[in-house]
C-alpha cells in the first residue's frame, strides 16, 4: 500500500495541478518525509529533521509562497497535516484532520465547513477575486476549531495543528495572489528587494531564504503572479539574484528581471511575455493550464529575445546552455522579428532547451 | 458713486494685485476670479502658483494662456493606484506636452514639481534650456528618464552670469576631467555656448522615489565649478554609485546646502567624510548604514553627527545594523522628522533609538518596531503628529511580527497631536478602532491596511464596520481615509453621512452591493478622489450619481462589476468627463464589444480638454 502511495505521490508531485490529500492514518513517518521531499523537490526538504515541526512549518510557508493559485493550497496542506506527531493516530483523528484540511483548502471555494471529501473536485479551480470575499466567513470556522482544547494528546495535536493552520492561513495568501495588494509602492518593494539582497548576516537562515524567495516574486513590476509559476519549478536556489535590464523595442520603459529565478529559457520567456506582451493583471484572466510554450520562443508573437553578452555583442537567446547564458548575459532586448536579420532563427530547438 | 461692480475700478490694478497676493489658497483665488471681469483679469495676471491635480484635466496651452505670470507649477499625472502596478505602464501621464507649453509660455518659471508622470530625458533637457531663473525641480514617483537627463540639468547650472565662452571652457574641462563623458552632455555643452538662457540659481533638485535609468555614471560632475547655489539635493532613488569626491567638492562649495539625501550605494566611510563637510545640514538622508565594526569609523561617525547643530530630519539608514546606530544618538534630541522605513533594525535597538527622540513630529518606521516599540514611542514622543508603519514582510513569509492593533491604540492615547496615520498590520478589532476614534478626534488622515483582505474583527469575527464608522463620526476633520478588512455596506452609509470633509477615499475588497457606492457618491460633500478595487459595485450607483463625478477630480474602479453599457451611458450623459476604459487583454476594439461587457479597469475624471489624444492601445475613452 505504501509503495503504491509513494509512487502515486511521485507522479502527482510532478503535476502541479494536483491536490494531495493524504489521510494521516495511512501515513508512516517515512512516507511523510518522502512525500514532502517529492512534492517540494530538492534536497532541502530532507534537511529538515523529521521531528522538527518548526522547520517543516517554515518549509511549508516558503513553498506556499512559491505555489500559485490553487496549487499551493493543496500541496501545502499535505505537509502541514502530515507531521510526524500525528502519524498513527486513530481514525477519529483522521476525520477531524480531513475536516481541517477542508477548512484550509476552502480558501479556494465558497463551500462551508464539513463538506466532505467528495468536494475535492471543487478545489481544483482557479482562484478569482470572487473567491476572496469568502475568506472572511472562513476565518470563523478556523478560529472556532482552534479554540477547541482538550487534554488528550491526539486532541492536543489537533489543536496544535489547527492553531498552526489558523496562523498559517492568516499569514498567507490571497494577498500574495492579488496584484497590487498589499498597497505598497512598487518603488518600495524594489528597494526592499535590493536591500535584502545585500543583507548578509543579520537574519536567521530561514528568514533570509524566505526573503529571497519573496524577492524573486517582488521583482517584476507586473508579472508577479506569472513569475511564481516559474519559481515553483526551481526548488531551492542560491541566495544571489541576477537582475538584468530588459527593453522592448518601442517601449520607453525598461524593466528588470531576475535571471537566477528562472531555471530555463522557457520560464524566462514566459515571464518576459507576461511582462511585455500580455500585461494582464486581472486575477484569473491568464489561465495556467499546464506547461505552455512561450510565444516569444516559438516565433508566433513577432518578437524575439536577444541579449548583450560580456563582449558587447547582441546574440539570440537560446543558443547556449542556460548556465553559460547566465554567466555571459549583461542585458536583454526584445526586438521585432523583422529587425533581427543576421541572427539565425533557432526556434525549433528551443523546446528542447527548455526541457533540459 | 460707483454702481454695480464699478467699485472694482476705484482702485488701480496694482492695489488689487497686492491684496490678492495675500490669498495663498487656490480655492480662494478661484473664487476671486469669479467676482467680476476686472478681478478675473487682475487675478489671472497675478497668479504665481498653479497646481494641476490631473494633467489631463486641462490642456497645457490653455493653462499657460490663462495664467501668463506663473512662477511655480505642480502637476500630477497617473492615478494613485499606479503606485501599486494597477495602471498599465503605457497609460500616459507624459510630461512633454506640459513642458513644451511651459517652455513656450512661462520662460520665467522657477519651480516645477511633477508627480507620477513620465518624464523623458528630452523633457529634462528642455527644462534645462528653457527657464532662465529655474530654481526648483522636484520629480516624485516619475519614470522614463535616466541620469543622462540629470547630467543635462546639472550641466546647465550656473550661479552667476558667466561669459559664455569662459563658461564653456570651464564646463568642458570639468566634464572631460571626469570619466564617462556622455556624448549627449557634450553636445549640450556646445549648444549652451550659443545665446541660450541657462539654468541659474538651481536651488533644489529633489528626486523622490523615481525609477531612474542609470546610464551616465558621473552626472554629478556635470555641475560646473561655478555652481554654488544648491540648497537641497535628494538623490536617494538613484541606484548607481555616485562619485564621492565630486560630490564632496560640490558640497564644499555650496554653503547654503540644507538638505542632502544620498542613495544607498555609498559606503559608510565615504558617507562620513562627505557629511563632515556640511555641518550646517538640516535634513540628512544617509546611505548604507552598516559596515564591519571599526572603532575609528564609529568615532568618526559619532563626531560628525555630533557636529550637526541644526539637524532636524533624518532618513535613509538603509540596511542598518545595530553596530553604528548608537553613534548617532547625539542628534536624537533635536530630530523632528525620522524616516526609518527602510531600516531593518530589530525592535530593541529601534526602541532605544526612537525613544530618545523626544521632539519627534513625524515618524516613519517598519513594523519591526512592534507593539512594545510603539508603546515606548507613545510614552516619549509626545509631539508626534504623523506616524507611518510599513510592513517588513508583506507577503507573510517569515515568522509574524508582534505588531498589532495595540500599538496603534497606545499611540493614539499617548500622542495628543497625532493627526496622520498610515498603519499596516495583520489584525484589528472594532473596539480598538473605537478607542482610537475617541482618543484622537483630531485625525485628518487615517489609512489602515490590514494585510489580509476581508479580515474581520479577530475577536468578535464581525465586520469592521462599527470601528470605521466610529472613526468617521468622531474625526470631523478627516480628509483622507483608506479602508481595509471585512466591511459591509453599513460602513459606507456612515461614511456618506458623516465624512463631510473627506477628500480622498480608498476602498478595497469591501462592500456587499451597489448601495455601498451609492452611499459614498450621494454623501461625502467634499470628495475629490475616490479609488476602488475589487468591490461588488456596479452600474446603478454610478449612473444614479453621475453628476457627482463632475465635482470630483477622479474616480478609479478596478475589478468591480461595472459594464461597458453603463460607461457608454455615463459618457453620453456627462460630456465633461473622460470615461476611460482600460483593458490590457488587447482584443477587439471597444466599439465591437457588447453593452454587458465587464469593464476591468475604469478611470473617470473631469476635464475641460476633451478626450486625450495620447491614449495607448489598452485605453479607450468612451
Amino acid at each position: 500500500m505504501s509503495f503504491f502511495l509513494r509512487y502515486a505521490i511521485r507522479l502527482l508531485g510532478n503535476s502541479t495541478k494536483t491536490q494531495l490529500f493524504l489521510p494521516t492514518a495511512l501515513l508512516s513517518e517515512r512516507l511523510v518525509e518522502e512525500s514532502t521531499e517529492m512534492v517540494f523537490g530538492g534536497g532541502a526538504a530532507g534537511d529538515y529533521p523529521s521531528g522538527s515541526m518548526a522547520m517543516l512549518e517554515a518549509a511549508v510557508a516558503e513553498e506556499e509562497e512559491d505555489m500559485v493559485g490553487k496549487d499551493y493550497v493543496g500541496i501545502s496542506e499535505v505537509s502541514s497535516s502530515s507531521y510526524p506527531g500525528s502519524a498513527g493516530v486513530g481514525g477519529g483523528m483522521e476525520e477531524e484532520e480531513e475536516e481541517e484540511l477542508e477548512l484550509r483548502l476552502s480558501l479556494g471555494t465558497k463551500k462551508a465547513v464539513g463538506g466532505g471529501g467528495t468536494q475535492w473536485a471543487e478545489y481544483c479551480r482557479i482562484l478569482t477575486a470572487e473567491d476572496l470575499p469568502s475568506m472572511g466567513s472562513r476565518a470563523s470556522p478556523l478560529s472556532s476549531s482552534s479554540s477547541v482544547s482538550s487534554s488528550s494528546s491526539p486532541a492536543a495535536d489537533r489543536e496544535r495543528c489547527s492553531g498552526r493552520e489558523a496562523k498559517k492561513t492568516s499569514n498567507n495568501p490571497p494577498s500574495q495572489m492579488v496584484v497590487g495588494w498589499p498597497p505598497i509602492r512598487a518603488y518600495r518593494m524594489n528597494s526592499l528587494v535590493n536591500q535584502s539582497k545585500e543583507n548578509t548576516s543579520t537574519h536567521a537562515t530561514i528568514r533570509s531564504t524566505h526573503k529571497k524567495a519573496s524577492q524573486n516574486i517582488k521583482n517584476n513590476r507586473t508579472g508577479e503572479r506569472i513569475c511564481r509559476k516559474e519559481i515553483e519549478k526551481k526548488g531551492r536556489s542560491s541566495v544571489n539574484s541576477l537582475f538584468v535590464k530588459v527593453n522592448l523595442d518601442g517601449d520607453p520603459i525598461g524593466r528588470k528581471v531576475d535571471l537566477n529565478s528562472h531555471p530555463s529559457y522557457e520560464t524566462l520567456a514566459l515571464a518576459l511575455e507576461a511582462m511585455f506582451l500580455r500585461q494582464t493583471s486581472v486575477l484569473g484572466s491568464s489561465i495556467y493550464d499546464g506547461p505552455r510554450t512561450s510565444k516569444l520562443l516559438d516565433g508566433s508573437s513577432g518578437f524575439i529575445i536577444t541579449y548583450e553578452d560580456r563582449d558587447g555583442d547582441w546574440m539570440l537567446v537560446g543558443d547556449v546552455p542556460w548556465g553559460m547564458f547566465l554567466s555571459t548575459v549583461k542585458r536583454l532586448r526584445i526586438m521585432k522579428t523583422s529587425e533581427a536579420s543576421g541572427l539565425a532563427p533557432r526556434f525549433h530547438s528551443w523546446p528542447n532547451i527548455g526541457r533540459s | 458713486m460707483v454702481r454695480g461692480f464699478g467699485w472694482a475700478a476705484a482702485f488701480p490694478d496694482e492695489v488689487w494685485e497686492h491684496v490678492f497676493s495675500f490669498l495663498a489658497a487656490d480655492a480662494d483665488r478661484n473664487a476671486v476670479a469669479l467676482v467680476c471681469r476686472a478681478w478675473h483679469r487682475i487675478e489671472r495676471r497675478s497668479r504665481r502658483r498653479v497646481f494641476v491635480g490631473n494633467c489631463y484635466a486641462v490642456a497645457p496651452a490653455a493653462a499657460v494662456r490663462r495664467f501668463p505670470e506663473v512662477r511655480a507649477a505642480a502637476i500630477k499625472g497617473k492615478p494613485h493606484f499606479a503606485d501599486f502596478n494597477l495602471v498599465p505602464t503605457d497609460w500616459g501621464g507624459g510630461a512633454e506636452a506640459w513642458v513644451e507649453a511651459m517652455a513656450e509660455g512661462w520662460p520665467h518659471l522657477e519651480e516645477l514639481r511633477l508627480k507620477r508622470m513620465v518624464v523623458s530625458d528630452d523633457c529634462l533637457e528642455l527644462i534645462a534650456r528653457s527657464f532662465k531663473n529655474f530654481g526648483v525641480l522636484s520629480l516624485v514617483s516619475c519614470d522614463g528618464f535616466s541620469t543622462a537627463g540629470l547630467a543635462a540639468i546639472a550641466a546647465n547650472c550656473r550661479s552667476s552670469p558667466v561669459h559664455t565662452s569662459v563658461g564653456l571652457e570651464v564646463a568642458i574641462l570639468v566634464s572631460v576631467a571626469s570619466e564617462g563623458v556622455n556624448e549627449l552632455s557634450l553636445v549640450y555643452l556646445l549648444l549652451s555656448s550659443a545665446d541660450i538662457p541657462y539654468l541659474r540659481n538651481l536651488r533644489e533638485l529633489d528626486l523622490h522615489e523615481n525609477e531612474v535609468e542609470d546610464n551616465c555614471l558621473n552626472w554629478i560632475s556635470h555641475f560646473p565649478e561655478s555652481f554654488t547655489s544648491l540648497v537641497s539635493l535628494n538623490i536617494a532613488c538613484l541606484e548607481g554609485d555616485v562619485n564621492t569626491s565630486v560630490l564632496e567638492c560640490l558640497i564644499s562649495r555650496c554653503p547654503n546646502l540644507k538638505t542632502l539625501r544620498l542613495n544607498h550605494a555609498m559606503p559608510l566611510e565615504k558617507l562620513v567624510s562627505l557629511l563632515q563637510r556640511a555641518p550646517q545640514l538640516v535634513d540628512v538622508g544617509t546611505s548604507k548604514f552598516s559596515a564591519d565594526h571599526h572603532p575609528e569609523l564609529f568615532s568618526k561617525l559619532e563626531s560628525t553627527f555630533a557636529g550637526f547643530k541644526h539637524l532636524k530630519s533624518l532618513s535613509g539608514i538603509w540596511e542598518a545594523g545595530p553596530t553604528y546606530l548608537p553613534a548617532i544618538y547625539s542628534v536624537c534630541e533635536s530630530l523632528t522628522s525620522l524616516n526609518l522605513c527602510y531600516a531593518t533594525i530589530q525592535s530593541p535597538e529601534l526602541l532605544k533609538f526612537v525613544s530618545r527622540c523626544k521632539n519627534l513630529q513625524r515618524l516613519w518606521v517598519m513594523d519591526l518596531i512592534e507593539d512594545n516599540g510603539l508603546i515606548a514611542v507613545a510614552a516619549s514622543c509626545k509631539l508626534l503628529q504623523e506616524l507611518r508603519v510599513f510592513p517588513s514582510d508583506p507577503y507573510g513569509v517569515a515568522p509574524p511580527i508582534s505588531l498589532t492593533e495595540h500599538g496603534l491604540v497606545a499611540i493614539s492615547a499617548g500622542c495628543l497631536m497625532l493627526h496622520s496615520v498610515l498603519y499596516f498590520c495583520r489584525q484589528m478589532t472594532n473596539a480598538a478602532l473605537l478607542t482610537i476614534a475617541n482618543n484622537r478626534p483630531n485625525l485628518t488622515c487615517f489609512r489602515l491596511c490590514i494585510i489580509e483582505p476581508h479580515t474581520p474583527d479577530y475577536i468578535s469575527q464581525e465586520p469592521l464596520d462599527a470601528g470605521f464608522s466610529a472613526i468617521v463620526e468622531s474625526c470631523k476633520d478627516l480628509r483622507r481615509l483608506s479602508l481595509s478588512g471585512l466591511l459591509t455596506d453599513r460602513v459606507f452609509k456612515s461614511i456618506g453621512a458623516s465624512a463631510n470633509r473627506l477628500e480622498m477615499l480608498s476602498v478595497a475588497f469591501a462592500g456587499d452591493s451597489d448601495a455601498g457606492l451609492h452611499y459614498i457618491l450621494s454623501g461625502c460633500k467634499n470628495l475629490r478622489k475616490l479609488e476602488i478595487r475589487d468591490c461588488p459595485f456596479g452600474d446603478k450607483a454610478l449612473l444614479d450619481n453621475a453628476s457627482k463625478l463632475e465635482t470630483m477630480r477622479s474616480l478609479w474602479m478596478s475589478s468591480c462589476s461595472v459594464t461597458l453599457g453603463a460607461c457608454r451611458q455615463l459618457a453620453l450623459k456627462m460630456p465633461r468627463l473622460n470615461v476611460e476604459v482600460i483593458d490590457e487583454r488587447r482584443g477587439r476594439p471597444l466599439e465591437s464589444w457588447p453593452d454587458d461587457f465587464p469593464v476591468e479597469k475604469l478611470y473617470i475624471y473631469r476635464t475641460v480638454a476633451g478626450p486625450r489624444s495620447d491614449t495607448p492601445p489598452c485605453v479607450w475613452t468612451v
